[in-house]
């Protein structure tokens, strides 16, 4: 098993100078006076008539693509990934500025997703064509077919506007406010941790009603997708030989189910919980801007819509990495499910 | 032969509920099995001998249901007893093995967590004695290495080694009655003929009785000795097995007899059954082999020939007994005319 681990680890840096090839020649295909734009502040710099070759030659913009690439590298790998202007700060400053409030959304979301999804997708494959599993369906398909704006929205409205229980933003202001004092103590950058950290038990209950609508939209699309893997993989489980077996040296149709058909059942479905991690992640731009939630998503969606590409290819860098080591924890987990792909 | 019967169906009927319509897979099938014997059934595949065994385990999937008849085993009426009890019943007073090794074990638990786990199910043991028992068990069944072998997983296993532990799995509760899936017919050869061996050495052993379901008449010759002969969901003949080897008596056993290759034969082709299998949807009114048989007529096709007592011990389902002997009679001498 370490070995595996290992062994996939090696292979990291090729895959990580890869995708950061890929991603720089992306940028660098923009040219040098597009790139150049991004060193300016001001429209003084330009004045003089050669201001532009001076300043490419100056920063290197019309060297060898090999040459700039390693220099990029150098200078992302020493954590300067450019300047952005939504974040007005930093790029990699203002990733790591937005990313905690994504990071705790995606944490709340997916373990309702998880838990729920395979709950609900077991049942429907136990009571095949049962009630139970009529119902769940028609549950799956609706969340399948509901964009999560609509969804999103509809809650919104009854949950807010009508039932005034959970509102949208990230916490109330009065708690907004606390926060800003000196006394707080900011670790995290995620409300509801940083909440518990200061002892703030009414700040984190506030906090977690904000995430409530939230949560429910991105689970409910989750669930749809998750539970009807979860289902068919189940079903494919239960026919097999091996099941057979288990009843027949007299196992408890309940462990049957429980043990049994379910960790084998359960290796597509951590392909899905591993992309929904990784989606989860990503941030969402519309829960994000329908429930007025600062995040990656909505950043990344500035970025694009101002054309601020070292914002965009810094996300693009940021997200290969959150890529890479999702795909290695669902390896992983694959592994310690499967003993054939661990020992081969 | 006088002894109470250890497994006792009288006429088990066991349907289907397909989306296309009722499937009487077994249709009327009563056989005995006796304490520390091996009763062979044969036939065709699909002719509904798997689903016989699993009829008696009441291990059919939803669509099946046991429609008629009764189930007898050690005393016990098999179709009333509640489920639970039925579990304790599974794995430690009978047993199965089924044909697919490779598919009949769980890929991601060890072997030894399997045959720990049936172990512990049925008997008061602790785990470490359950362990203890299940290498125990793996060195009997013949795989090398029990220690190591106990934490292997499936895959890292021969198919015969993997039958071995199935083997081992399936006895470890020193059932009664063993049911045998075609247990060989997923494997080469000379393992076929290893695994045949243990199985005779372990129920001397043990003294269990075995249901040998097959298609495989060498297998039969071999292991059992009485046998079953199933056509489409029925019983055609039933003997012990010299009789049937000798003697057959249903023109679908002579016809399965006469095709096996002999070797002092000089018959350039062998002897087929013409036709196909009836399509288990829509059998044929009457003998349900009356479409294959030559010497099908009138009442063939319009009435059940019931499994009658022909000499003693010697069952036979067919009208057309005389009518065979005859046949078989000209043929011989028409063999002989033609020396």
């Amino acid at each position: 098993m370490t070995a595996y681990i290992i062994r996939r680890l090696l292979l990291l840096p090729i895959i990580i100078i890869g995708v950061t090839l890929i991603i720089f020649s992306m940028v660098w295909s923009l040219g040098p006076d597009r790139l150049l734009a991004s060193y300016i502040k001001s429209p003084e710099a330009l004045k003089t008539p050669d201001a532009e070759e001076r300043l490419i030659r100056k920063y290197g913009l019309d060297d060898p693509m090999p040459v700039q690439y390693f220099k990029w590298l150098g200078n992302v790998v020493k954590g300067d990934w450019g300047y952005s202007m939504v974040g007005k700060d930093g790029v990699l400053q203002s990733i790591l500025q937005r990313f905690p409030y994504t990071l705790e959304l995606a944490i709340y979301a997916f373990i309702p997703i998880i838990i729920v999804a395979i709950w609900l997708g077991v049942i429907s494959a136990v009571k095949h064509n049962q009630f139970a599993d009529q119902f769940i369906r028609v549950f799956a398909l609706i969340g399948w077919s509901l964009p999560d704006f609509v969804f999103g929205l509809l809650l919104l409205w009854i949950f807010y506007s009508k039932l005034g229980w959970f509102p949208p933003g990230m916490v109330s202001t009065q708690f907004d406010l606390a926060m800003r004092e000196s006394s707080w103590h900011t670790v995290t950058h995620m409300i509801t941790f940083d909440a518990l950290i200061n002892g703030r038990l009414d700040i984190f209950v506030d906090a977690l009603r904000h995430m409530a609508l939230p949560i429910l939209t991105l689970a409910y699309l989750w669930w749809a997708y998750l539970l009807r893997i979860t289902r068919s993989s189940m079903l494919e489980v239960l026919r097999k030989d091996y099941i057979r077996t288990a009843r027949a040296k007299g196992v408890p149709e309940r462990i049957v189910i429980k043990k049994h058909a379910k960790k084998n059942a359960m290796i597509p479905v951590l392909t899905v919980a591993g992309a929904s991690v990784i989606g989860l992640l990503g941030g969402t731009v519309f829960v994000e801007t329908i429930f007025s939630r600062t995040g990656m998503g909505r950043f990344l969606a500035d970025a694009a819509s101002l054309l601020d590409y070292w914002s965009i290819i810094g996300g693009a860098l940021f997200y290969s990495f959150i890529l890479i080591i999702g795909n290695l924890i669902i390896d992983v987990s694959y592994a310690l499910v499967d003993p054939r792909i661990r020992l081969n | 032969m006088d002894k109470k019967p250890l497994l006792k169906v009288q006429d088990l009927k066991t349907y289907f509920h397909t989306d296309d319509g009722l499937v009487k897979a077994v249709d009327g099938v009563s056989f005995e099995v006796y304490p520390g014997e091996t009763l062979g059934i044969v036939g065709e595949s699909g002719c509904g001998k798997s689903v016989t065994s699993l009829s008696v385990m009441r291990l059919l999937d939803e669509k099946g249901e046991i429609a008629g008849g009764s189930i007898t085993f050690n005393g016990e009426d098999v179709l009333a007893i509640p489920e639970e009890k039925m579990m304790k019943i599974r794995g430690n007073d009978m047993a199965m093995i089924f044909q697919e090794p490779m598919t009949a074990l769980n890929p991601v638990f060890t072997i030894g967590y399997q045959i720990i786990e049936a172990i512990l199910l049925h008997q008061k043991v602790s785990s470490e004695e359950a362990r203890a028992m299940a290498i125990d068990m793996l060195r009997k069944v013949g795989i090398p290495e029990p220690e190591k072998r106990v934490d292997e997983y499936p895959h890292e296993l021969s198919g015969g080694m993997r039958q071995r532990a199935m083997i081992a799995m399936s006895l470890s509760c020193n059932p009664k009655i063993l049911f045998a899936d075609e247990p060989t017919t997923a494997l080469d050869v000379t393992i076929q003929a290893q695994i045949l061996e243990l199985m005779l050495s372990l129920q001397k052993e043990y003294g269990m009785s075995i249901v040998m379901i097959t298609h495989d008449l060498g297998v039969i010759a071999e292991l059992a000795e009485r046998v079953a002969v199933m056509y489409a969901g029925r019983i055609v003949e039933y003997a012990d097995v010299v009789t049937l080897f000798k003697k057959p008596k249903h023109p679908y056993t002579w016809g399965l007899m006469n095709a096996i290759p002999k070797i002092d034969d000089e018959k350039e082709i062998l002897y087929n059954i013409k036709g196909v299998v009836p399509d288990p949807l829509s059998f044929p009114e009457g003998c349900r082999f009356n479409t294959r048989c030559p010497l099908a007529k009138d009442k063939c096709f319009t009435d059940v020939p019931p499994l009658e007592e022909f000499e003693k011990d010697h069952f036979v389902a067919c009208f057309r007994i005389n009518e065979l002997e005859e046949m078989i009679k000209s043929e011989r001498e028409g063999e002989l005319s033609a020396k």
